[in-house]
């Protein structure tokens, strides 16, 4: 039974990843670079997500990783012409390091202040990449040259692609394996309870700070990502407005759930191309949807598709051992839970 | 006399200017219950938290299976075997019961630390073997029908009951519980009163009790401390506690088998 | 610039501060809410104000009267749509309400006011600067300290000596308590936001002068009130107080002694700085965990 259902899996999955590697086929110039956003913006939803919705860490350095990654890479490549795949991890690396000292306040002091303090912090970062004008270049911003790949340029949108999406996919895969297994849980357990976590064995301060270097890796390399699909960056691109995109992934399309970043990442970057024409309501529109959704659907759509049984809940453990076998439960499925066997990969 | 496996001597407790718990010394040994009881206010729960290192002590020291564990932080003193449970249910109301319980196993997790990274990309293995301890703790506590459902399905009992799974499915050397049994019914309480004694008996646990519902600690104890207003008040087994006066006049009346 | 000079534009932008401060910390004591839009308040007074003066030609007094009226409107308008029925939530939704808020206000702004940058003259035109303790003030600036303080002073008396300040106090204290006493929570729940935009109006106004408006203007004066609130501690109406002054103090000294491009990043650095060395603020007391 448990074989089909794996064969059944991978087949499904197989024709999903033909189809998105099919999707530059189907799109025109716009639309592609459209679809490489959502890339970028999965993997910034992903890293927001895990400090916000899985470590329950309310801070609000998500654009300053983003930037801090972008720069790095912009640097990197412009100036040391130095290739992607050096360029991107670097990024990711660097942002985590910073990443970590953001941890910091959230050991010390209690967390209405953390969102204070990360958010001072963005606000700093933006004026370090306005003003550092010899690193950063100030407001000029940096371009970013085209990525190669051993003398064959990924230029234009089309082949940008065929780096951003398996960055995407590489980093959705690392997410799932990281949050199903040994880290993954205590940053739910903290979430939950510290007291909890203290009583269990957890070291509740290196676990946030696991988290916010986490999170600041998943954030610099999404920058890196943007960095490549914008082309040339910017200080501006990094701050509030930014921020509030990130934030309203991770509501919208759902806390503590992988599904939810690339859910919020789809919306929120292909909804303002839908509503083009209806500009001046849009931003009303959208904080009405943080609103309702905040009050009414804390946990997005993600969160109301998994209680409509469309989604799978994702469970913290792989193969979890099946309810069939309890002498109770005999066929029945579990009316509260659907059967969940792990996540992506089993 | 069995050696003792936690000896906490001369604890002292201060907020701000309140003592809350003054000098107060206990020991306890494997495989023995140990009631702590007093009126309320008395300190119990604070000298719990001083224990489990979540307050911090003005003075004494804490030595477990012969370390000084004085300077440890909680984390630790729960990773080495000394766990609890709480007066008030803490159970993490987003997960199943299997999850929950599983938390207890947690620093027990194979994908820890370095050994973690392999852990990430290998096998579910070390999950399932886990997730056995689970299953055999909740079948030990008689709530293995639970194990798939939420915590807000439970009722009151099964909820206490999944809260002391968590404590000793890690199989602690020291298990603690605060006020299991508020609460709790008759039956209930006869089925926590065998499982005390099981665990003293079968898995060796040295086991602190604090509870209010005399009739629970009195016949489960080998041995009973008192506390009143944060001081030591007497130490025995259950006869001479409950015989003597001081205890008797506080709060069990004239009579100890309720 | 002579210190002086600095020392006294310091206080007029730091009374400004202050009030936002003010408040912030209104609301936080009250309900143990962050409002993360209250710098959109601040930017509805001014505007209102704008409109009022500018536009409609009114009396500076008038308009004044407008923007109080509108920022406390829409104060009470959030509170009770919003706020009321979410309070006890985890402070992650709180916060969530309070940035979509504004994100909201903001939209809407734009839609009379687009992209464009406004200035609002001052409210005394013809006043000659003055001269105090050897530094030029200009009137404006004056205007704004005085105001500032006949406010503090205004809600430390209502706080003292009137029914609703006290029961404001109660409430603050313990909440349940004052429930069961009679007092209805709802109501002053509704007067601390109302009171507390309309303050942030003001402030929106008095700044308008010193500042541009534009649509985006609040986040910036929400930093500061936040730098201002966290020096002086989220707890206590003088912390505010003096926090905003000695933001305002602060930034002009290291405007006029340093560099522009580091007076910018003063209050972020206070932020950060006050939350890593003394988390509780100038005037708060560290807080003791109760397990």
């Amino acid at each position: 039974m448990d074989r089909s259902i794996s064969i059944k899996k991978a087949v499904a999955g197989a024709l999903v990843i033909a189809g998105l590697l099919a999707v530059p086929l189907l799109t025109n110039g716009y639309t592609q670079y459209v679809v490489n956003l959502v890339t970028v913006y999965v993997v910034l939803g992903i890293g927001l997500n895990i400090l916000l919705g899985y470590a329950g860490q309310f801070a609000f350095a998500n654009a300053a990783f983003m930037g801090i990654g972008a720069y790095t890479t912009a640097i990197l490549s412009s100036q040391l012409g130095l290739p992607f795949w050096i360029c991107i991890p670097a990024a990711g690396i660097v942002t985590a390091m910073i990443g970590s000292l953001c941890a910091v306040p959230a050991m010390r002091t209690a967390s209405i202040y953390l969102a204070l303090v990360t958010f001072a912090f963005a606000e700093l970062m933006v004026w370090v990449f306005i003003n550092w004008k010899g690193v950063t270049n100030g407001s000029n911003g940096i371009s970013v040259p085209a990525p190669d790949l051993f003398g064959y340029v990924l230029r234009g949108d089309k082949r940008l692609y065929y780096l951003l999406l398996p960055s995407c996919l590489a980093m959705l895969w690392l997410a799932s394996r990281i949050l199903k297994s040994y880290v993954g849980r205590s940053f739910v357990i903290v979430r939950e309870s510290e007291i909890v976590a203290r009583c269990n064995g957890i070291n509740v301060g290196r676990t946030k700070m696991v988290a916010f270097a986490l999170s600041a890796l998943f954030g610099g390399v999404g920058g890196a990502l943007f960095a490549y699909t914008v082309g040339l960056v910017l200080p501006q691109s990094f701050g509030l407005f930014q921020l509030i995109i990130h934030i309203a992934i991770v509501v919208l399309g759902g806390m503590a759930s992988l599904a939810g970043a690339v859910i919020g990442a789809l919306l929120l970057t292909t909804l303002p191309e839908v509503l083009r024409d209806f500009q001046s309501l849009q931003e009303v529109m959208f904080g009405a949807a943080l609103v309702m959704v905040a009050i009414f659907m804390p946990r997005g759509i993600a969160g109301a598709l998994t209680r409509l049984g469309v989604l799978p809940r994702e469970m913290l453990v792989r193969g979890t051992i099946s309810p069939k076998r309890q002498p109770d439960d005999r066929n029945l499925p579990h009316p509260a839970i659907p059967v969940a066997v792990g996540g992506q990969n089993d | 006399m069995t050696e003792s496996i936690l000896d906490v001597s001369s604890l002292t407790v201060r907020f701000g200017g309140l003592v809350a718990v003054d000098a107060v010394s206990l020991a306890l040994r494997p495989g023995k219950v140990h009631g702590l009881i007093g009126p309320n206010g008395a300190g119990k729960t604070t000298l719990f938290n001083a224990i489990t290192g979540l307050v911090p002590q003005a003075d004494g020291k804490v030595s477990y299976d012969g370390k000084d564990i004085t300077a440890f932080p909680a984390h630790r003193r729960s990773e080495i075997g000394i766990r609890r449970s709480f007066q008030s249910v803490q159970l993490v109301q987003s997960l199943t019961v299997l999850e929950n319980i599983l938390i207890g196993l947690h620093t027990q997790s194979a994908g820890k630390g370095w050994r973690g990274i392999g852990a990430l990309f290998g096998s579910d293995g070390p999950d399932h073997a886990e997730q056995q301890m689970v299953q055999d703790v909740a079948a030990f506590l008689g709530i293995e029908h639970t194990l798939f459902k939420g915590i807000a399905e439970l009722t009151f009992a099964e909820q206490r009951f999944v809260e002391i799974a968590r404590a000793i499915v890690s199989r602690p050397k020291v298990l603690m519980l605060d006020e299991p049994a508020a609460g709790l019914s008759e039956a209930e309480i006869e089925k926590l009163d065998r499982l005390l004694r099981r665990l003293a008996a079968e898995w060796n646990t040295a086991i602190l009790l604090v509870e209010h519902v005399l009739s629970l600690v009195f016949v489960v104890s080998d041995e009973i401390t008192v506390l009143d207003n944060g001081r030591f008040v007497i130490h025995g087994d259950p006869g001479e506690v409950a015989r003597d006066p001081r205890v008797k006049s506080a709060y069990l009346g004239e009579d100890v088998h309720a | 610039m002579g210190f002086m000079t600095l020392f006294m534009a310091g206080l007029a932008h730091g009374s400004l501060y202050a009030l936002v401060a003010l408040g912030l910390v209104l609301i936080y004591k009250t309900q143990g809410i962050v409002n993360w839009a209250h710098g959109e308040l601040l930017m509805v007074g001014a505007f209102s104000g704008y409109t009022a003066f500018v536009l409609a030609g009114l009396p500076y007094p008038l308009a004044f009267l407008v923007a109080v009226l509108a920022g406390a409107l829409l104060g009470a308008l959030m509170e009770r749509i919003a706020f009321r029925g979410i309070v006890h939530e985890h402070h992650a939704t709180l916060a969530l309400v309070a940035i979509g808020f504004s994100v909201i206000i903001k939209g809407v702004a734009r839609i009379p006011f687009g992209a464009d940058v406004y200035t609002l003259p001052p409210a005394l035109p013809d006043a000659a600067p003055l001269r105090f303790a050897g530094a030029i003030v200009t009137s404006q600036s004056a205007l704004t300290i005085a105001i500032s303080v006949g406010i503090t002073l205004l809600l430390l008396a209502i706080f003292r000596y009137t029914r609703t300040g006290k029961q404001m106090q109660a409430t603050q204290q313990n909440l349940n308590g004052a429930r069961i006493v009679g007092i209805n929570t709802g109501r002053i729940f509704s007067i601390t936001w109302a009171l507390a935009a309309a303050v942030g109006a003001i402030a929106g106004l008095l700044a308008g002068p010193i500042s541009l408006l534009y649509p985006d203007m609040g986040s910036e004066f929400l930093l500061k009130g936040f730098a201002a609130a966290v020096l002086g501690g989220f707890h206590s109406v003088t912390g505010a107080i003096v926090g905003g002054l000695l933001v305002g103090v602060i930034e002009m000294l290291i405007g006029g002694y340093v560099s522009t491009a580091f007076q910018q990043v003063s209050p972020f650095l206070i932020i950060i700085i006050v939350l890593f060395v003394r988390p509780h603020g100038l005037f708060g007391r560290r807080p003791v965990e109760r397990v």
